[in-house]
């Protein structure tokens, strides 16, 4: 790995340690928002090992079909095969490197390279190479060259990652008791979850660690940033809404908030998601506790370690429509210390009515994705940090995260697992963050 | 059936310079009245696909999948203080060109084609970031004048390369 020359391993090493002592007194460097060293090193030992989200089984229903996915500057071809297992391939010709996969999705039994032609099953086996014999005469062991595989692909409720690293633990243990909080989403019926469409994809000029950080533990900023949004009444009248929750640390960095109604207003339980999915989430949650949980929340927001989003709130659509639950996916893609490509997928119960499915996915459309009307504030917020902490007075500024630091104390009558916090306006949460990202940066995973 | 014909055509024309010249100056309540109270305005999804596959565009999911409300809603939301994404305002050019006019489905309405470039900055980065986009308008005559009953915008970009749209096409 190349560093800048005032920088060298020793010293990124160095503030890293440094880093991770201050968290415990909750102060976080801003540099760590922009620097391209601690980028490169992010990349390698970050994303290099940790388990990225790439897709959810919905997307490729069928044999054959594929969408081409990242893990940071690494191309990957999310298929499956015609034994209907998933597979996740570099999509790198084993022959000259070029990429056996152009289009974002499809449908494909073979990749042929168009450069030389090697051509790959969809399993990644090679098995066809023009003019072969003439070529290679009879040495080439095709075995051997077919189309790599990523070393550890594990599905979790239909919900499929990646890790670059052969020794990671199994997914079960990397995503430990957020599982758990993952259920109260991913298990409202059996029939599961379908991805709509294809993904919203746009690049901001921000560094991915905000996004992230933001929806492990943020409540407090939709007091401001959203303030927009609570006077359409598209959001709770009471612009402090989304203090009154539970914040979780759920282990290993991963985090989430779930926010009930505040005092003096009667939200409807479970989100206020229809009669249909209110009985078949009774039927479908894996335990009673789950159903306890999920009848008080109306918005939840969570980050699996590190870049994978997940928001299930209700909101109204407009400014004339009662409030409808939508459920959305995103990834983090970090492509530069001051860009990141996002993902935002809208996902829905396969078998809710589809009066619901459709004003769901317009509630999405009109406050989260490229252009929703919350996230084009957050994306403001994120761009202007990222700008900032770039310059020379960032080298030595230090954030504060000591929200409910000295005197929120855990719930232990909570029935989930982890570190649960009765109120979300805390940032326990950021602090696991940036402690588990730490705890990467200098291999101590 | 509306003929289209010169005036027709300049009286279209007009009316989408019009129109981009209120969406470039921020007179956004002014650009909701070009509109019919029963307009679709939809930016669709646009995945790289195959040439083989007969269109990139993802019906089911949009960039923007508007009504009369939605944008009265976006629009509201830039009236309020606290529409951070567009104050300080993005500076926006919408560039319009390749007009293409056609007899509609209606006896009221024509199918209007064109060409957008928009141009966007924000604040003292002089970086700029350029949307392309074919636009499907439909234009409908009442109390002979021209208002926009739908409009599909095909981006050019399956990744959209500006951090988000609170701005409009």
């Amino acid at each position: 790995m190349t560093l800048s020359v005032d920088n060298g391993i020793n010293q990124i090493e160095g503030l890293l340690r440094q880093a991770k002592q201050s968290i415990d007194d909750g102060r976080v460097p801003v540099r760590i928002y922009n620097d391209p060293d601690i980028f490169a090193l992010e990349k390698e030992r970050v994303f290099g090992r940790a388990y990225i989200y790439l897709g959810h089984e919905s997307e490729i229903p069928h044999p054959g079909d594929y969408v081409v996915r990242y893990i940071a500057d690494d191309h990957l071809i999310v298929v499956r095969d015609e034994q209907g297992q998933i597979r996740v391939l570099f999509n790198c010709c084993r022959h000259r490197g070029m990429q056996v996969c152009r289009a974002e999705m499809g449908n494909a039994s073979h990749f042929r390279c168009p450069y030389h032609g090697w051509t790959y099953r969809n399993t990644g086996e090679l098995v066809g190479v023009p003019a072969g014999k003439e070529a290679y005469g009879d040495v080439l062991d095709k075995r051997a060259w077919g189309l790599r595989s990523v070393p550890r692909v594990e599905s979790y409720a239909g919900m499929v990652f990646a890790s670059l690293d052969a020794q990671a633990p199994s997914l079960d243990e990397y995503l430990g008791g957020m599982k758990w909080y993952l259920d109260l989403v991913t298990r409202r019926s059996e029939a599961g979850l379908e991805v709509i469409g294809a993904p919203h994809r746009w690049v901001m000029d921000a560094n991915w660690k905000l996004p992230a950080d933001n929806f492990v533990g943020d409540a407090y900023h939709t007091l401001m940033t959203h303030r927009s949004a609570v006077e359409l009444d598209l959001a709770p009248r009471d612009p402090k809404f989304a203090m009154y929750g539970v914040h979780v640390h759920a282990g290993n960095g991963h985090g989430l908030g779930m926010i009930s109604s505040p005092p003096g207003m009667e939200l409807p339980p479970f989100w206020g998601y229809p009669q249909e999915v209110v009985e078949s989430l009774q039927r479908s949650y894996p335990t009673p506790e789950h159903v306890a949980v999920a009848r008080r929340i109306n918005f939840l927001h969570g980050t699996v370690f590190p870049n994978f989003s997940v928001l299930n709130v209700m909101i109204a659509k407009d400014h004339r429509s009662a409030p409808t639950p939508m459920l959305t996916f995103r990834v983090w893609r970090p492509v530069g210390p001051d860009r990141t490509e996002v993902w935002s997928w809208f996902l829905v119960e396969r078998d809710a009515p589809a009066w619901f499915k459709e004003q769901s996915y317009q509630t999405y459309v009109h406050t989260f994705g490229t252009s929703g009307v919350f996230e084009q504030d957050d994306t403001e917020n994120w761009r202007g940090i990222t700008r900032v902490a770039k310059g020379l007075m960032a080298r030595d500024h230090e954030l504060n995260y000591q929200m409910g630091m000295s005197f929120l104390k855990l719930d232990p009558t909570w029935p989930g697992p982890g570190e649960a916090y009765p109120l979300d306006y805390a940032e326990a949460n950021q602090r696991a963050f940036i402690r588990r990202w730490c705890e990467y940066m200098l291999n101590e995973v | 059936m509306i003929e289209v014909n010169e005036q027709v055509y300049r009286e279209v024309r007009d009316f989408l310079l019009r129109e981009a010249e209120l969406l470039d100056n921020g007179a956004y309540r002014d650009w909701l009245g070009c509109l019919t109270e029963d307009i679709r305005y939809q930016v669709p999804v646009r995945v790289t696909r195959d040439r083989g596959v007969e269109s990139e565009f993802v019906s089911e999911m949009g960039h923007l999948d508007e009504d009369h409300v939605s944008l009265e809603m976006r629009i509201m939301r830039l009236e309020t203080e606290y529409a951070w994404a567009e104050d300080p305002p993005s500076r926006t050019r919408h560039f319009v060109s390749n007009i293409r006019v056609e007899p509609g489905d209606r006896d009221d309405e024509v199918k209007v084609k064109s060409n957008l470039l928009l141009y966007r900055t924000r604040g003292d980065d002089p970086h700029y970031d350029l949307l392309s986009a074919e636009r499907h308008d439909v234009l409908r005559r009442i109390n002979s004048q021209w208002k926009l009953a739908r409009r599909l915008v095909l981006l050019d970009q399956t990744t959209i390369g500006t951090h988000n749209l609170s701005i409009l096409f």
